[in-house]
């Protein structure tokens, strides 16, 4: 026991070491919303390479899908004394009060990829709203404003949910002709998003035109389904997201369409904005990230 | 005796069940959406044989979510097009997963740490290690030899053999009899001469080995190794077998009833799928359910 005290002991203090001989570089504290999330990943990433070519340094930390373990490390960085924080919000209400600590203490908070209901320095993101928009339109153009769609949904309750579900809705209003059918939360899952395909096929079958999967994981469920019940020639699917698989697919000509978000896009501005902040350049207190509709005709302009 | 009577009763509950659904959806009893039911319930019913061998200890295993995940993205890493023959990722798959197994059950029993905090360690540290290997994102392109493990009914052959096995080894050999000695009364089965770690070994061991098959067959059938798959798997695998009668303090229980308990699971699931029930509801209704069909076991084990 004694040791593994001793243990832990000099890992925290060959970080703060570490973090000595760091000193007089721009300390930039990130938490981020969950890194076993591939967008997340190419966010983090996005924002590593453009740190080190502006050569500040970054802490980043994973909290795990927990609004409250984020608030902890936003007060560890507070602690700290970092120059500024970057954070990648889990929850609306619930990651606020890191906001609302890090402005209390002076230190710019940039909020990045989703919103807090707490006012932060500045937001770069995207409006997930427009991303439901782009897919409901496509499916409209492909069904000439005429037939059937199901809607996959993510987590019940959460933002990006919330706010796809507004986005496909408004644009389904638009169309008359388009009906919604069956609507059921598949939780992001792949293998979730198989199984409830496999029922709707059982109840609805041929009735389905076009399935809406709120992201690409379950647009990839989905469309295995369909695959495997030899039904993917009559049924449009698209996602959200264009993860690595559904461009591979699109590719393919096996998914019709995923929207791409700007994972790349959101993390470099994320960065270029706080440094901005930090050498009181002027800066946009809202910066938006275009979404763009993926399909067989410009995939390539995504893959690398 | 009672556990015929209890698993007698969740017969009769699916029975019921699967009437009132034919009825009002016809598509219900139909070939194609009954292989539909048991397909999907074939991975969790692999992770719930698992664990029946754990829980008939008296033990638990928390960890089975993710070490899905890791022997999933493991398998997925040989199941590349050219790569290797099939068998190699299947082994590496099941051999991960009782690689974890087999670590639970050492210290378990050689650490003498209790169950809950060992697997639930390992919960934690199996998702690191599943993230660490796949670099945080999936491993697709898999081959086509690999990804026929999850089409069709082959998923359901899997689940089939790994019950048969189990239903064998747990009524017909000593090694059963053992288990559930230990589960019903660790020092009298100590004092009868039987190796109670050995057994608890073993159980944990099976248990994993198990669980990264169901790795496997799950990265087939989703055609990639995710390192984020499996969240909340062992919740489910650990409801099958307690609504198949399998006691939580150990030594009663058995595969049959965990079989009958994850075909439960699997056409409330559909069921509810069928009838278009809110995503709001279908959890409600699927908490009471699990409540409900243990507290009717109980009840007729006690009468």
């Amino acid at each position: 026991m004694r040791r593994l005290l001793e243990f832990i002991l000099a890992l925290a203090l060959s970080g703060c070491a570490q973090h000595k001989s760091d000193e007089g570089r721009v300390l930039i504290g990130v938490s981020l919303l969950n890194l076993s999330n591939e967008f997340i990943v190419m966010l983090h990433r996005a924002m590593e390479t453009r740190a080190a070519e502006l050569s500040v340094k970054l802490i980043v930390n994973d909290a795990q899908r927990s609004a409250d373990r984020q608030v902890q490390q936003v007060e560890t960085f507070i602690a700290q004394r970092v120059d500024a924080i970057i954070l990648n919000p889990c929850e609306v209400e619930a990651s606020s009060p890191a906001v609302e600590k890090a402005i209390a203490a002076g230190i710019p908070i940039i909020n990045v990829n989703s919103e807090t209901r707490a006012a932060p320095t500045a937001f770069v993101g995207s409006r997930d709203e427009e991303s439901a928009r782009l897919a409901m339109e496509y499916i409209a153009r492909r069904l000439d404003g005429r037939g059937n769609v199901v809607m996959m949904h993510g987590f019940m309750g959460q933002a990006a949910q919330i706010k796809r579900d507004r986005g496909a809705k408004d644009t389904l209003a638009k169309f008359p002709g388009l009906k919604l059918i069956a609507e059921q939360s598949a939780e992001w899952d792949r293998a979730k998003a198989m199984s409830l395909m496999e029922n709707w096929i059982q109840s609805l079958g041929a009735k389905i035109n076009a399935v809406f999967a709120q992201n690409d994981e379950m647009a990839m469920g989905a469309l295995l389904a369909l695959e495997q019940a030899g039904l993917k020639d009559k049924v449009i699917v698209v996602g959200v997201d264009a993860i690595s698989d559904a461009l591979q697919a699109v590719k393919a000509g096996r998914l019709d369409a995923t929207v791409f978000q700007d994972a790349r896009g959101q993390g470099r501005g994320a960065v270029d904005l706080a440094v901005k902040l930090l050498r009181n350049e002027p800066f946009e207190k809202q910066v938006y990230i275009p979404f763009q509709l993926v399909t067989r005709e410009n995939v390539g302009d995504y893959m690398n | 005796m009672k556990t015929w009577l209890s698993r007698f009763g969740l017969v009769i509950a699916l029975l019921c069940i699967g009437t009132a659904l034919s009825i009002v959806k016809p598509v219900f009893l139909t070939f194609p959406n009954l292989l539909n039911v048991v397909r999907q319930i074939s991975i969790n019913g692999i992770l719930a044989v698992g664990v029946t061998y754990v829980l008939l200890t008296g033990g638990v295993d928390l960890s089975l979510g993710s070490v899905v995940a890791l022997s999933g993205v493991v398998a997925a890493g040989f199941a590349h097009p050219g790569d290797w023959p099939v068998i190699v990722p299947v082994a590496a798959g099941v051999l991960v997963g009782a690689a974890c197994g087999g670590i639970n059950g050492l210290v378990v029993t050689k650490g003498r740490v209790a169950p809950f905090i060992v697997t639930l360690g390992m919960m934690t540290a199996a998702r690191g290690v599943a993230l660490v290997v796949s670099g945080g994102k999936p491993v697709s392109n898999l081959g086509e030899s690999f990804r026929w493990i999850g089409s069709g009914a082959v998923p359901v052959i899997v689940f089939l053999a790994v019950s048969c096995v189990s239903w064998v080894v747990l009524s017909n050999l000593r090694l059963g009899r053992h288990l559930y000695a230990v589960g019903g009364n660790e020092n009298a089965a100590r004092a009868s001469g039987i190796n109670v770690e050995g057994v608890k070994l073993f159980a944990y061991t099976i248990c994993g080995a198990l669980a990264g098959l169901g790795g496997v067959v799950l990265a087939a059938r989703i055609t990639t190794g995710q390192p984020n798959a499996g969240v909340g798997y062992e919740l489910d695998a650990i409801a099958a077998v307690v609504i198949g009668g399998t006691s939580l303090s150990g030594g009663v229980g058995g595969v049959g009833g965990t079989i009958l308990g994850a075909l439960l699971m699997g056409v409330i699931n559909n069921g509810l799928d069928l009838l278009n029930v809110s995503s709001y509801y279908q959890a409600i209704v699927k908490g009471i359910i699990i409540v409900g069909a243990v507290w009717l076991n109980q009840r007729k084990e006690k009468s």
